[in-house]
């Protein structure tokens, strides 16, 4: 049937979609470094240094090679169950990754004067900036993922 | 007027304001749900600690200044509280519905309604326990690379506090978990259930 090979490409094409944003994503965090003499030390900053880019970083290559995965799954209805809770657990667990990072990096940026945090950005310029490309597409990799779930329930229920 | 699951069909005649719901399992999940994050809500509100610290002496006399720590100063923790407050809302209109709301014309949507709401929720209160897990942690070590000292030793009882409110909003999130794949299933149910009352 034609509409259900569209729904197939559609479906397909999200995932691979969600696959290239979450590589890009792990790949773009893990390549950023910076260094900087401050005074009279050596200022460096690595996605490593902080706990929050790590645990983006992992759950970065987590989802992409369950995309990986997945794309090449077919939509046996058998697995199909299985693929939506495990959809769902992805993204979750990319939601709070990149929120999480994305809270570092705001005290990155703009510091937090209460806890006497300054900020690290106009020193760091080149790793803040592609930490920020990370983080761009890595949240564009969870609402791709929000939207393949929401769009196989579509699929499923209206079948 | 025989109905599968917890859903109530349009076509049953109901003259009594309440229903017994037939799903008591997921009722009893959202309100445990309700009540962990609205522990999480409120703890984290009220989450509030000043110290007097000695900043010079005059003469005889020190010179003292108050240093607060408030969870608004962090705009991680602002977003952790607005999004434990909507998930706490979400399931406590999910329970009204469920007992109050069968007179509304769903026009058969109700199951889908409550899944994508539920999808909805799940996300923000993981978003909002990720962004408050790790300021909670940049709190506690602080970052040696990027000369960010911690803050906990100096406030204890704040940093205790949120570490409270985080745990009970681990476990409302792993219960809104649960509740999302309930209804879920529950909407990808097979369709035989959908002829009932049809003459």
């Amino acid at each position: 049937m034609i509409t259900k090979t569209w729904k197939m490409i559609f479906t397909l094409s999200l995932r691979l979609l969600a696959l290239t944003a979450t590589l890009a994503a792990t790949l773009v965090m893990v390549t950023a470094h910076d260094s900087a003499e401050v005074l009279n030390f050596t200022f460096k900053a690595k996605y490593s240094y902080e706990s929050a880019f790590k645990y983006f970083v992992v759950a970065e290559a987590i989802a992409s090679g369950y995309s990986l995965i997945v794309l090449f799954l077919s939509s046996k209805n058998s697995f199909s169950r299985l693929v939506m809770i495990l959809d769902m657990v992805v993204a979750m667990l990319l939601i709070s990754s990149v929120s999480a990072a994305m809270a570092v990096a705001q005290v990155g940026k703009k510091g937090n004067s209460h806890a006497g945090w300054l900020p690290i950005c106009g020193e760091v310029a080149k790793f803040c900036n592609q930490a920020t490309g990370a983080l761009i597409s890595g949240l564009l990799a969870a609402i791709i993922y929000l939207l393949i779930l929401i769009y196989s329930l579509h699929t499923d229920y209206w079948s | 007027m025989a109905t599968q699951g917890g859903g109530k069909s349009e076509v049953g005649v109901n003259s009594s304001p309440a229903l017994k719901p037939k799903d008591w399992v997921l009722l009893s999940l959202r309100l445990v749900a309700f009540f962990a994050t609205a522990t999480a809500t409120i703890v984290m509100a009220l989450n509030k600690q000043t110290n007097t610290v000695v900043v010079a002496t005059v003469g005889n006399t020190p010179v003292k200044v108050a240093v607060t720590a408030k969870f608004q100063q962090t705009p991680a923790f602002v977003f952790f509280v607005v999004a434990n407050a909507m998930a706490s809302f979400h399931n406590w209109m999910m329970i009204v519905v469920e007992f109050y709301g069968h007179k509304i014309d769903y026009k058969g949507l109700r199951l889908a309604i409550i899944a994508i709401l539920d999808m909805m929720t799940v996300a923000l209160a993981s978003a909002g326990d990720g962004a408050a897990t790790f300021m909670a942690d940049l709190g506690k070590n602080g970052n040696s690379h990027a000369r960010w000292n911690k803050i906990c030793d100096k406030f204890h009882a704040y940093c205790d506090r949120g570490s409270g409110a985080l745990i009970a909003s681990f476990i409302g999130l792993l219960i809104l978990l649960i509740i999302n794949v309930m209804s879920i299933s529950k909407l990808l149910k097979p369709k035989h259930t959908a002829y009932i009352g049809v003459p």
